[in-house]
């Protein structure tokens, strides 16, 4: 199927969301949906909605905040922003993904060359 | 607090919050979608279009407000709770099939936690307060008894499957403290070590060392806690007082805990000096070994052991094992204490209540399964809505569950209620002849092994019952059910089957326990109703131990006992008083003997009896004058013994019929003579004098009496005799006048053993064994009762679900007979089956109980018949009641049923 979705690791949309909240500063969930697709090419999110659940854990675990605030259409929509506690934990993740993403290319490479 | 636990947290909150955060969500979806149809608007799209492409990027609308929900709270949790909250409401919809579901759980769990909890009391636990009571094994050979000190010092120091290993025997002391008042006590002679193997140390005072078991050291003993409670007050300055036992001067050195007992319940222990006699090879006193598994050993491998070392004794020293069978018997503590059989009748009894269980298990799941079928349209209609199977499962199962869950409380609570009931009698589930000490040295609390089987089986039973109907359900084909507006066709016919496999299994379980309860009972009746020999009724019996310290000669001993015969003849209400070395059913002496003339002894005793040696055994007791008529025996021809019959007469004795019908059946056998052996050396020659019907002695159940002779007393004189008085008023009437005369007669001697009717000293083998018969029918009335009412069930629904097509039949003319029939005629088939599958299982099932049966065939007809025929009688009332009301039914009113 061309048009299927990267299967998600657990968490994984959480970590586009606290890196997408510390570069680009307070977002509301569709200004943080669209931007993930953007940056993602498409490829990520089967669809808006389920970004809301990942912004309730978030919340949930202290690491973004909400606040309701005044689009610049000059819409009532609820605002979150990154903590200091979610900075911490984007730091670490960040450095967990990249490890893991070292390690799984190495255990690949050998594998595609084999294939060859 | 941040990171997952706080998750936890504000899940745990959000359960509270609820609906004012579902309203926030709300918003802010509305807010999404309106942000995004701006955007769209922005980019150029149509109103139209930009509405559509804002719905389709969001997605589900309510998945996402569901997730986003789920994670608020824990979703899990709540739709347990809601599927709980539903089966309670159908349970309180349905008070009658929640009552008798309740019921039938409480009684199958109840009943099997009783009887896990006496078994594992015995099986498991076995002495309180032993150091891990499953590696200790004891040693004997012969039947409990014979081992002498120096083959239990070549034991211990050969085998390799024990890390130590002592011998230990019980003795009976009279003590006398310095208020001169002399009691008799149970004490147990035992090697140093004991304590230690059994992991215990005195609370107080000291264990005792290898010096306290030296010949001549200052004689110790060391008390229970019970006797230096009721004797001494709890006194701690008890240790180093002296007391007297026996005579002798004994210094007390230590208590031991409370509740300790070992090996069997006593009052103290002594330490077993090895004197000269002890140190005799020959001399196998009734002691017996204890050790205690070395690490990595199994029962088996140690059994190996022990008989390959019995073996190499047998050849080392021929003289002293000649004529005997000394290779060592390593036994558990059930099989010691309860006999061989004990873990085979405890299994038995086991797996009869787990048939119990088995049959309320089916029958529940025959009721749940109606039950369910009659909402099978609104499970039908959940599945259409959407709701999974595995959410329908879960829905039935926890309805089960919840049932069993109830059935368990309640079950619970009967078992402690049976455990009471049944502890006093807890160690009387044996084909055994244990010592009634036993029962109060165990314990029947409830402990961890009991809550874990109860918790396990309370579970398990709500699956199992659960769990079929759940699953055939889950299988409903809804359309044709939505459809059909009743029951989908195929649905109901694979449900049918279903019940009638289960009804079957019932009925098959059902005659199973009933023809294994009925064998149990047949061999039962079969020790009870046989004869005996004599009339227990009406004696007295007691038990006097002269001491030697008083009594040395053998002249003060007889003559001790003749005037007490006098004494107590002269008592109103006595006939006729006789003494005996036993009372009639229990053990005596097991000799070898030979015959005078013929060299008969070669083709005398069977196989078993004479299997090495190389001579028979025949079973003696020694008995005084008038031992026959006082019992109520008349000899089949020759004499009693008389006061002639002393040290200057010709050696006497009195066979008894099955011992003359052996050896001279077509001979008069009196005047015929036979000599007994004594280690080995024969002794004089015995004539027969008269002969005596069969009398049970040894083990009093079986059926088939041994091989017995009896001696005069004068000629083997002894201070330990069982005195019998023949009274023409109830026995209990006199005791307080027969403790009289013996304390006339010697003051300071006190009577070992009641005095008490002879029935009671025989009863308990008898009452045992009955008991565990009892046991086992209840339990079959019990799955019968189960059973037929599984298929009362079964047949009533059948009926109910019928009534229009009877009502049809009835209308075009059929009568109440062939209605009835065709009711019936449903029950047929599953009785039918049940009871072949039933009957054959049962043949293969009553051979396990085989060892522990008398007389009786695993397979015999007369119970398998009348089990048949019980069977088939309930299964009838179960039927004919949904019959006779299938009879009642108004064609008119039926007609209109829906």
């Amino acid at each position: 199927m061309p048009g299927s979705k990267l299967d998600l690791l657990q968490g994984t949309l959480d970590l586009m969301v606290l890196q997408t909240l510390e570069s680009m500063g307070p977002q509301h969930g569709y200004g943080l949906a669209r931007r993930i697709e953007q940056s993602s090419g498409d490829e990520v999110l089967l669809n808006q909605g389920t970004i809301y659940a990942s912004l309730v854990r978030l919340q949930q675990r202290s690491w973004i905040a909400a606040e309701w605030g005044i689009s610049e259409t000059n819409r009532r929509a609820k605002y979150y922003s990154i903590t200091r506690a979610g900075r911490k934990q984007l730091a670490e993740e960040t450095l967990n993904w990249k490890r893991l993403a070292a390690v799984i290319g190495r255990v690949l490479a050998p594998a595609t060359r084999g294939t060859k | 607090m941040t990171g997952p636990v706080r998750e936890q947290w504000e899940r745990t909150l959000g359960l509270v919050r609820g609906r004012r955060v579902d309203r926030d969500l709300e918003a802010e979806l509305d807010a999404h979608i309106e942000l995004a149809i701006e955007d769209n608007l922005r980019r150029g799209m149509s109103q139209e279009e930009a509405h559509r492409q804002a719905a389709r990027q969001f997605g589900s609308r309510l998945s996402a407000s569901e997730q986003a929900g789920d994670q608020r709270g824990f979703p899990a949790l709540e739709s347990f709770l809601k599927d709980l909250a539903y089966a309670v409401r159908g349970m309180r919809r349905n008070p009658g099939f929640t009552a008798v579901a309740v019921a039938m759980l409480a009684l199958g769990i109840g009943i099997n936690t009783t009887v896990f909890t006496v078994m594992n009391a015995i099986l498991f636990r076995g002495f309180p307060l032993v150091e891990r009571n499953d590696r200790i094994l004891y040693l004997t050979t012969g039947s409990n008894c014979c081992v002498s000190w120096p083959d239990f010092r070549d034991w211990r120091s050969q085998a390799k499957s024990f890390e130590g290993m002592e011998l230990v025997h019980g003795v009976t002391l009279t003590f006398t403290d310095e208020n001169g008042f002399p009691e008799r006590y149970d004490a147990t002679e035992v090697t140093s070590g004991t304590f230690r193997l059994v992991g215990q140390t005195p609370i107080l005072g000291r264990d005792f060392a290898l010096a306290d078991e030296t010949p001549g050291a200052r004689p110790v003993a060391i008390l229970s806690y019970g006797l230096w409670e009721r004797r001494f007050g709890k006194d701690p300055a008890v240790i180093g007082r002296t007391v007297r036992m026996n005579a002798a001067v004994t210094t007390v050195i230590g208590v031991m805990p409370q509740g300790f007992t070992f090996p069997q319940k006593q009052d103290l222990w002594v330490p077993l000096i090895p004197t000269p006699e002890v140190r005799k090879r020959e001399n196998r006193a009734t002691w017996f070994v204890f050790g205690r598994m070395a690490e990595g050993v199994t029962v088996e491998s140690a059994r190996a052991e022990m008989e390959t070392i019995g073996r190499r004794l047998g050849e080392a020293y021929p003289l002293t094992n000649r004529g005997r069978n000394l290779i060592p018997h390593v036994l558990n503590f059930g099989e010691f204490f309860i006999g061989p059989n004990a873990t085979l009748i405890y299994k038995a009894m086991w797996g009869a209540v787990g048939f119990v269980l088995l049959i309320a298990c089916a029958n529940l799941a025959n009721l749940t399964l109606a039950r369910a079928m009659g909402r099978s349209r609104e499970i039908s209609l959940r599945i259409a809505l959407g709701a999974g199977r595995w959410r329908i499962v879960r829905q039935l199962l926890i309805e089960s569950i919840l049932l069993s869950g109830m059935g368990a409380c309640l079950g619970w609570w009967l078992a402690k209620w049976g455990v009471r009931a049944l502890a006093p009698n807890g160690s009387a589930i044996s084909d055994a002849t244990p010592g009634d000490w036993f029962a109060n040295v165990l314990g029947y609390s409830m402990d961890y092994r009991v809550l874990a089987y109860f918790i396990a089986i309370s579970i398990g039973t709500g699956l199992l019952f659960g769990l079929a109907p759940a699953l055939r359900l889950s299988k409903l084909d809804f359309n044709s059910v939505l459809k059909d507006g009743g029951l989908g066709a195929t649905g109901g016919k694979r449900g049918k089957r279903l019940s009638t496999v289960l009804v079957i299994g019932e009925m098959a379980l059902a005659i199973v326990l009933l023809s294994g309860a009925g064998v149990m009972i047949h061999s039962f009746l079969n020790a009870y109703g046989g004869n005996l020999g004599f009339r227990p009724d009406n004696i007295l019996t007691a038990l006097i131990n002269l001491p030697t310290a008083r009594y040395p000669q053998v002249e003060a001993q007889t003559s001790f006992f003749d005037r007490l015969k006098t004494r107590l003849e002269a008592i109103p209400g006595v006939e006729s008083v006789a003494i005996a070395k036993q009372v009639p059913g229990w053990d005596t002496a097991l000799l070898p003997y030979e015959l005078d003339g013929a060299r008969s002894a070669s083709v005398a005793g069977s196989a078993a009896e004479d299997d090495e040696r190389h001579h028979p055994m025949l079973s003696a007791l020694v008995i005084g004058p008038g031992y026959f008529h006082t019992l109520g025996a008349s000899l089949l021809s020759g004499r009693e013994f008389n006061d002639f019959d002393g040290a200057l007469a010709v050696p006497a004795v009195i066979v008894n019929q099955r011992f003359a019908d052996r050896h001279w059946p077509h001979q008069n056998p009196l005047g015929q003579r036979l000599r007994l052996f004594k280690d080995a050396a024969p002794e004089a020659w015995l004539t027969v004098v008269g002969v005596a019907p069969n009398i049970a002695q040894n083990d009093s159940a079986r059926q088939e009496r041994d091989l017995l002779v009896y001696l005069p007393y004068l000629q083997r004189p002894s201070g330990d005799m069982w005195v019998m008085a023949r009274t023409r008023v109830p026995p209990g009437a006199i005791a307080n006048s027969f403790r009289r005369e013996v304390q006339a007669l010697d003051p300071q001697l006190p009577v070992s053993l009641g005095p008490i009717p002879l029935t009671e000293r025989a009863a308990p083998s008898y009452r045992y064994r009955g008991f565990t018969a009892a046991l086992f029918l209840i339990f079959a009335a019990i799955a019968l009762g189960l059973a037929s009412v599984g298929l009362y069930a079964v047949v009533a629904h059948s009926v109910s679900r019928r009534t229009q097509e009877i009502g049809i039949r009835m209308a075009i003319g059929a009568t109440a007979r062939d209605i009835r029939r065709l009711v019936l005629s449903q029950g047929v088939f599953p009785v039918g089956i049940g009871l072949v599958v039933g009957l054959l299982a049962s043949l293969a099932v009553n051979r396990v109980l085989k060892s522990g049966l008398i007389q009786v065939s695993p397979a015999d007809p007369l119970t398998l018949g009348l089990a048949s025929v019980t069977l088939i009688l309930a299964a009838v009332v179960g039927c004919l009641i949904p019959a006779n009301r299938a009879t009642r039914v108004d064609p008119i009113v039926a007609l209109r049923h829906d």
